[in-house]
């Protein structure tokens, strides 16, 4: 401080200086103790008064102590990890010997999560079953998340289908959604007895969740499951993905920006030099051919993030398969064109409150022939969202949407002797809410509601849900699940008839699960309740087929699930056991039997291999399925009879070459086992009044792949192993 | 012009008291750490953090003292509740200082303690991530040695882990540990650590024969 001559601005300074010392030592005491629930002393927690320098740390015996200059009423923070961050306004003079007992932060990780029927994959969600590198990494899929999701307990072996058969539910009872909105058309189509793949590249996606029942309010129109994709936030980093298979060849590109980043993804398939190599049972007059393109734009905002999906691709075959009635074969050509696009927008609007809302349209185009007849039909559909979350605190939060769907399909039918126009529109309203509400670390619920107005049918239906999970000890934990679930009829129906309700299935179930140390059990109970569903007295859904809602059937059983990722050094495993008990009368049933797509006894093995030292990962899968039914015309009955059990061993290999090129083997059921689908009789006796059958084999027994992957990336370090 | 002098001399002591206080703390705060009461450097790091809103260094010390703390924890909660906390006070110093590379380096050694606490469920996630974030704060500031070693230990670190030859990589680490002889930190407290780390390091994986 400068001198001055002026003796009043000394004087001024003087008063200056004296004042500040007077505040300064002006000093209050803040003391306390800070506690767990239980009483322990909580040590190192952090405790101060908001918005100054002023406070201290707790000692062993969660006491605290220190000075401040401040006065009148402040805010008073204690924080600790694990624990709720404490806040009190008091008087400074207030604040002496007082005693906190502070709560467990329910966010954490040890906090019981509802996990009836539901199935994480992600890493980091809480308990996740599947890791995203799975979807690509289990032999059997062949890089088809479906074909991973296959290795889950609760679903069926319906090998020759390929889509998600879940609890003695057909196909089309699950539904996909990708980023919370609806995918109409998911499967690539494909003719009898050919497996289908999902149409979608796994690695566009970092977040799979796979609920076998009981799901939340959110979804609805699936009776049995739904899938939920959420695509990549942000991609790590620009790079180029080159793969080049003995199928067909890959391409993508992805590129960044400050905010906004573009990934392009492409891949052509062609079986035709395969199918010359290795003949397979079917008489190829145009061999599989299938391009595909898929791109995701994102945009962050300042408290949101856009998204833009859109993928579009086109599928050609014409085949020659073998009929037991038709000894020249029967001739079946298709070209599909799909187009499918969804934008969607996360937020945060403030005073923890925020949206999310989007909308998807299909376009598919199927030109279909079946010998003499071609049908051609086109589906377009919409699907507008909007959901609101509010958090009132960490216990309580609230969820609330609405969503349209809109489908319109038109198919035209010819052939020599008759031509015929016919589709439907079909829109459905929908609202939901849902409360979480969590009572402690230990006991959750959620409780949901949902209503549906479908104006074909004139008819609102109300589903409630509810859910609650209560931690038995450190790493296990009990849920319970119930659930109402209503699904239209699906298209092959409502093309000829209207005049219908919904179906509906009841969801019960009890679930148990224990996880620790990359360990995880989990065993599951369930009774599922089928009302309404579709009837029809022809062989197959027609114009003059009499359709009803006559249809009813259950399904019940036991599912458990074990993985393994410590025990053994590198090695990770997982077992999946389905027991199923299903009976159902829909479709052209005369009475409850068990359909052929719900086969008792489902088991999967999987397991991987790393061996370090051959820069390797070596990949097994075993799927067993018990036998399926099917009705032989020869004996009285329906569905009488089954198949025998279905096998399959499939091994896979990735080698690193150098960081950035693998290569890539797999063989689909190595030891060859001769399955059986399912049979075919003919449709009129033979002289001797005998029914004779085909045995519906699939069209090879064996699959082999190779493939070469290679990824160009600024830094060198990134590669496709997460692509097999 | 008394007034005036008056003024300023007055805000000159005011000025001059805030940042006393402002430095003791962080003074303090370091002395703590430097101690070995790293928690109780930290719970100091966060008091001033939340009392001076526009400064980057205090929030993105509560992160590291959390990501160091990290590497050795063995339980999964306890881990994941610091690195969560370590991401939200890294949030903030984002939010204060955009395009900082000590912060870019620090969220990559946030993303390498999930990796070393579980590589095969977490390496393929953030691997790529790691090394982009290196990449970023490299081309913000190559002449940083944090940003440079830290960038050349993790590329030798994943040419370890792919069985691949580490000798190209010793130069690099070389030319990164000297870097901290020239280094000038930017302020009073502002980083300047990870000397020794890096020394300890080139001589164990670069080995002169």
């Amino acid at each position: 401080m400068k001198p001055t001559k002026r003796p009043s601005i000394s004087f001024s300074i003087f008063l200056l200086m004296a004042l500040i010392p007077f505040v300064t030592f002006a000093q209050t005491e803040v003391s306390g103790t800070v506690l767990q629930k239980n009483g322990t002393p909580i040590l190192g927690a952090n405790v101060y008064l908001d918005g100054t320098y002023d406070g201290a740390s707790t000692d062993a015996n969660g006491k605290f102590s220190f000075t401040t200059e401040e006065t009148g009423v402040q805010t008073l923070v204690i924080s600790y990890v694990t624990y709720e961050t404490f806040m009190m306004a008091a008087d400074v003079s207030q604040l002496k010997d007082i005693s906190i007992t502070m709560k467990e932060d329910v966010n954490s990780l040890d906090t019981v999560v509802i996990s009836a029927g539901t199935f994480e994959a992600g890493d980091n969600s809480k308990v996740s079953v599947l890791k995203p590198l799975d979807v690509v990494t289990t032999a059997s899929a062949l890089g088809d998340f479906v074909g991973a999701l296959q290795t889950l307990p609760g679903t069926n072996t319906v090998a020759e289908d390929g889509r998600l058969f879940v609890r003695g539910g057909d196909a089309g009872e699950t539904q996909i959604f990708i980023d919370g909105i609806r995918v109409f058309t998911p499967y690539t189509p494909t003719t009898n007895n050919i497996p289908t793949r999902g149409r979608y590249s796994p690695f566009l996606f970092d977040g799979i969740t796979f609920s076998t029942g009981g799901y939340s309010a959110e979804y609805g129109q699936a009776l049995s499951s739904v899938l939920l994709l959420n695509t990549i936030d942000e991609p790590d980093q620009e790079k180029t993905d080159i793969g080049a298979m003995s199928v067909g060849a890959t391409l993508g590109n992805t590129q960044k920006w400050e905010k906004s980043s573009l990934s392009f993804n492409g891949s052509y398939i062609n079986l035709a030099p395969y199918i010359a190599a290795f003949p397979d049972r079917n008489d190829w007059e145009k061999p599989f051919e299938g391009y595909a393109g898929e791109t995701v734009f994102r945009r962050k905002f300042d408290k949101g993030l856009f998204k833009l999906y859109a993928a579009f691709d086109g599928t050609n075959f014409e085949l020659t398969q073998e009929d037991i009635d038709l000894p020249e074969g029967l001739n079946f050509r298709l070209k599909n064109n799909n187009f499918y696009t969804n934008a969607s927008y996360s937020g945060d609007l403030g005073e923890r409150w925020k949206i999310q809302g989007g909308g998807s349209f299909t376009h598919s185009a199927n030109e279909v022939g079946i010998m003499d007849s071609n049908i051609d039909n086109f589906e377009n559909s919409v699907h507008l969202k909007v959901k609101l979350r509010k958090r009132f605190s960490n216990r309580f939060k609230l969820n609330f949407g609405a969503e349209q769907f809109l489908t319109n399909f038109d198919e035209d039918f010819e052939n020599p002797f008759s031509q015929a126009r016919y589709g439907f529109d079909n829109n459905i309203t929908a609202a939901f809410t849902e409360a979480d509400i969590i009572f402690s670390k230990k006991f959750a619920m959620k409780l949901g509601v949902r209503g549906e107005y479908s104006e074909l049918f004139d008819d609102i239906t109300v589903s409630p849900r509810a859910s609650i999970a209560y931690k038995t000890g450190k790493s296990s934990q009990v849920s319970l699940a119930y659930g109402d679930f209503y699904q239209q009829p699906f298209n092959d129906i409502l093309k000829f008839n209207q005049d219908l309700e919904p179906q509906k299935t009841q969801h019960y179930i009890l679930n148990y699960q224990y996880s620790a140390k990359n360990r995880i059990f989990r065993a599951e109970a369930y009774r599922k309740e089928y009302k309404s569903l579709i009837t029809y007295d022809t062989q197959d859904p027609f114009f003059s087929s009499n359709f009803a809602n006559d249809g009813d059937g259950y399904a019940q059983g036991i599912d458990i699930f074990w993985r393994d990722n410590n025990s053994i050094k590198n090695v990770d495993y997982w077992v999946s056991y389905s027991y199923l008990d299903s009976e159902r009368k829909f479709a052209n049933y005369p009475e409850r039997v068990q359909p052929p797509f719900a086969n008792s006894h489902n088991l999967s093995v999987v397991a991987k291999w790393f061996i370090s030292d051959w820069k390797s990962q070596i990949g097994f899968s075993h799927i067993y399925g018990s036998g399926r039914s099917y009705t032989n015309p020869n004996l009285p009955g329906f569905l009488q009879e089954q198949t025998r059990d279905y096998n399959s061993t499939s091994v896979n290999w990735a080698y690193l070459i150098s960081q950035q090129k693998i290569l890539y083997f797999s063989v689909n059921n190595v030891f060859g086992f001769n399955n059986i689908n399912g049979y075919q009789y003919s449709s009129a006796p033979d002289a001797n009044g005998t029914f004779n059958r085909r045995a519906l084999l699939p069209a090879a027994d064996q699959f082999f792949f190779v493939g070469f992957f290679m990824t160009i990336s600024e830094d060198g370090t990134d590669n496709q192993l997460d692509n097999l | 012009m008394k007034k005036l002098l008056l003024i300023t001399v007055a805000f000159l002591s005011i000025s001059a008291f805030g940042q006393t206080k402002y430095e003791k703390g962080m003074t303090k705060a370091f002395d703590l750490w430097q101690n070995g009461q790293s928690w109780e450097a930290a719970n100091l790091f966060e008091r001033i953090a939340q009392a001076e809103a526009d400064d980057w260094l205090p929030p993105f010390y509560v992160a590291q003292i959390n990501i160091f703390n990290s590497f050795n924890e063995k339980d999964e909660e306890i881990l994941t509740a610091q690195l969560k906390k370590a991401q939200d006070f890294l949030n903030d110093a984002k939010a204060i200082s955009k395009d900082n590379p000590e912060i870019l380096v620090a969220q990559a050694q946030l993303y390498t303690a999930w990796v070393a606490f579980d590589g095969q469920r977490f390496g393929m996630t953030y691997a790529p991530q790691i090394a982009q974030l290196y990449n970023d704060a490299y081309k913000l500031e190559p002449e940083n040695p944090r940003v440079a070693f830290g960038k050349v230990d993790w590329d030798l670190g994943t040419a370890q882990f792919f069985g691949q030859d580490t000798a190209p990589f010793c130069k690099d680490m070389e030319a990164a540990v000297a870097l901290y002889d020239a280094y000038e930190p930017k302020g009073q407290f502002h980083p300047r650590g990870g000397d020794d780390y890096a020394k300890q390091r080139l001589a164990q994986v670069c080995k002169k024969e």
